[in-house]
């Protein structure tokens, strides 16, 4: 789960990180007041936990009370994969001598938390190589004994850097990796972190993702995680521990794991097609959870058809079609299914399923493929 | 004859008294694995499926009466790095999490204590470890492979299942099947399994299944190309995805998350590794 601008800046100020004077702001009456009170230039900021604000225009620079009624209107349309803007962040715009970029991230390969300082600070580093492009240092943390001075120093000593911020850039990270783990974050970034006129370090921006295996021991985020701020399918989801995937095609699936997945969108690739909402009901989930998310299937208007390719170890074919037929039962259009049952209680299953004529089972993913981008087809 | 479990390994199952921990520590039973325990804090003193599996409160008292060596994790994900590191602290060899979705830094903490230990772990997300015939360690559906001589590993866990039916279909037998799982953070990884079904008289061909993220494929093809002696044949998923599908599939902090299978495949091919187009080719590169 992404934290928004305004959380993660309030997490560094608690934590004693410097940032700028800001305020959140839900409209333009509010934003004049905080400007008179911070002072011009302030910057408008989009608060979204979606990525790509800045490129849709969601960070502008504003110098005086009469820009801030159009700008702000245009923040405030601004849409993110489907979520729309409800705050900007106002604060107080600051003019600095350099930018670099500090994060403590996640290591998949290795298993470790890392540390990378980079001078592609700012927007450059968004840009693909530009980490290998310009001076770019790691380290691995061992995640019980924590992030140590010198591991910092053995970094920042290579930086083309006054000696004097050495000792902000250690005091700095390991505060950030005291939040990354006291957060259960998979990663927390400040980019840019900026060296002022006095020569201080300052956070201009932040970036903070929390593990969202994790968020079941973190209470401070259950606000965060409502429904408002993420969409009813994904919500469920994640109370059944099934994935949920939402793509903007036609035809809509269940599987489960993700190798199956990656099986059946690579036929779809093939073929040129996009898949629609994929939900990978993993290992062993009950009846009616799966009821619940498939329902999401069957009663969008815009799935044609739903394929579902299961291969049972711990998921029980029997169980699976149990939520199919009380998913099904409750909507009167009927869309074609295309089912493949394999693995534990698949004749079971079958069996259960025959009842209806619109679902038709095939043997092999090839084939339920074929059938499924058949009908695609017909349709045109 | 296999790796990592054998006619005299003894399994426990870790969360025996579950949902699913009971259904499939009977299922294991019933197929004639060598199931000698389960735990189940609270429910220590008592027996599972008619007095034949005995149940303790801690993993040591069960390791002592036992002499467990296999332990299936199957407790849920808040406390899975628990009954994992518990496991590592008795000295159990190989430990399997079928428990997926373990939170992120748990997996990191687990990752050291097995490092500095002599244990393995396979998982999380794991169906098991399988050797037709002799024991089911894990969730694998019944009878469907047989015994033989081609060792089979696997990321993806319904891939696994898939290639084994394939395999059957065939009249193609396996020493050992395992599943890797596919999580973010995995114990065993592909280079590790390689050099086990090597050093196994009883494996003399390897199929390796694999798909997009990560780079344990590539550490298997310096494998292939350095020191295995034994073929490899190997079908990476998901060839023609195309970045923009993958990448939903990827936590966007995950470095190197979008290697491709095309990537893989080329370097497994360089490798000399035999690949195949789809599962459903595989045996036709198997020499039989």
């Amino acid at each position: 789960m992404n934290l928004q601008e305004y959380q993660s800046k309030a997490i560094l100020r608690k934590a004693g990180i410097p940032v700028p004077a800001s305020m959140l702001a839900t409209n333009a009456v509010q934003i004049k007041r905080i400007a008179t009170e911070i002072g011009y230039p302030i910057v408008l900021k989009a608060q979204t936990p979606e990525p790509g604000r800045g490129k849709a225009g969601g960070v502008r620079i504003i110098h005086s009370d009469h820009e801030i009624e159009n700008i702000s209107n245009e923040i405030f349309k601004i849409v993110l994969n489907g979520r729309s803007i409800q705050s900007i962040l106002v604060e107080k715009a600051f003019s600095f001598v350099k930018e670099y970029y500090l994060a403590i991230l996640s290591d998949f390969d290795k298993g470790t938390p890392i540390l990378r300082i980079s001078e592609a600070g700012g927007a450059t580093c968004l840009e693909p190589d530009s980490f290998s492009n310009a001076k770019t240092y790691e380290c691995p943390i061992d995640i019980n004994f924590g992030l140590k001075e010198y591991e910092v120093r053995n970094l920042v000593t290579k930086l083309d850097g006054e000696a004097s911020l050495w000792k902000q850039f250690q005091r700095i990270s390991l505060k950030l990796f005291d939040i990354y783990r006291q957060l259960d974050a998979s990663m927390v970034e400040i980019n840019s972190l900026v060296v002022t006129h006095q020569n201080q370090l300052y956070a201009l921006d932040t970036k903070m993702n929390i593990d969202d295996q994790s968020l079941f021991r973190h209470e401070e985020f259950a606000e965060t995680c409502q429904p408002s701020n993420q969409n009813f399918a994904k919500k469920q989801a994640r109370k059944f521990n099934i994935n949920y995937f939402d793509f903007p095609g036609n035809l809509g699936f269940v599987v489960n794991g993700m190798g199956l997945a990656y099986l059946t969108l690579d036929k779809l690739t093939q073929e040129n097609l996009i898949p629609g909402p994929i939900i990978d009901i993993q290992e062993g989930p009950s009846s009616g959870s799966i009821a619940t998310m498939a329902e999401l299937l069957f009663s969008d208007p815009k799935i044609y058809a739903v394929v579902v390719d299961v291969f049972g170890g711990m998921t029980r074919c029997d169980e699976l079609a149990e939520g199919l037929l009380l998913a099904e039962g409750k909507n009167l259009q009927h869309k074609p299914v295309f089912i493949r049952l394999k693995g534990t209680n698949a004749e079971k299953g079958k069996k259960m399923l025959q009842s209806r004529d619109y679902f038709s089972f095939y043997e092999t993913t090839e084939n339920l493929m074929n059938a499924a981008i058949k009908y695609l087809g017909e349709l045109g | 004859m296999s790796i990592l479990i054998d006619s005299s390994t003894r399994i426990i199952v870790q969360g025996i008294t579950g949902r699913r921990g009971r259904s499939h520590a009977l299922e294991m039973l019933n197929s004639g694995s060598q199931l000698v325990g389960g735990t189940s804090p609270g429910n220590g003193g008592e027996w599972c499926f008619d007095g034949r599996v005995p149940v303790f409160d801690t993993v040591k008292d069960c390791v002592d009466a036992t002499d467990a060596d296999v332990s299936l994790v199957f407790v849920p994900p808040h406390s899975a790095a628990d009954a994992i590191l518990e496991s590592i602290d008795c000295g159990i060899k190989t430990i399997v999490s079928i428990t997926s979705s373990i939170p992120l830094q748990d997996m990191m903490m687990i990752k050291v204590a097995i490092s500095k230990s002599d244990s393995i772990l396979v998982g999380p997300n794991s169906p098991g470890v399988f050797v037709p015939g002799v024991a089911n360690a894990g969730i694998f559906p019944a009878d469907i492979a047989l015994p033989g001589i081609v060792g089979l590993i696997s990321r993806s866990g319904t891939l696994c299942y898939e290639a084994l039916e394939i395999l059957t279909a065939a009249g193609i037998g396996i020493s050992t099947a395992i599943g890797l799982g596919d999580d973010p953070i995995s114990g065993m990884d592909f280079l590790t399994c390689l050099e086990l079904f090597e050093a196994d008289p009883h494996t003399d061909q390897i199929v390796l299944i694999g798909g997009p993220g990560g780079n344990s494929e590539f550490k298997a093809a310096s494998y292939i190309l350095e020191q295995a002696t034994k073929p490899v044949i190997t079908y990476i998923v998901g060839e023609n995805l195309s970045p923009d599908l993958i990448r939903p599939f990827f936590p966007r902090t995950q470095r190197g998350s979008l290697e491709s299978s095309g990537k893989k495949i080329a370097a497994l091919s360089e490798a000399g590794a035999k690949i195949a187009k789809s599962l459903a080719d595989v045996p036709s590169l198997i020499n039989h």
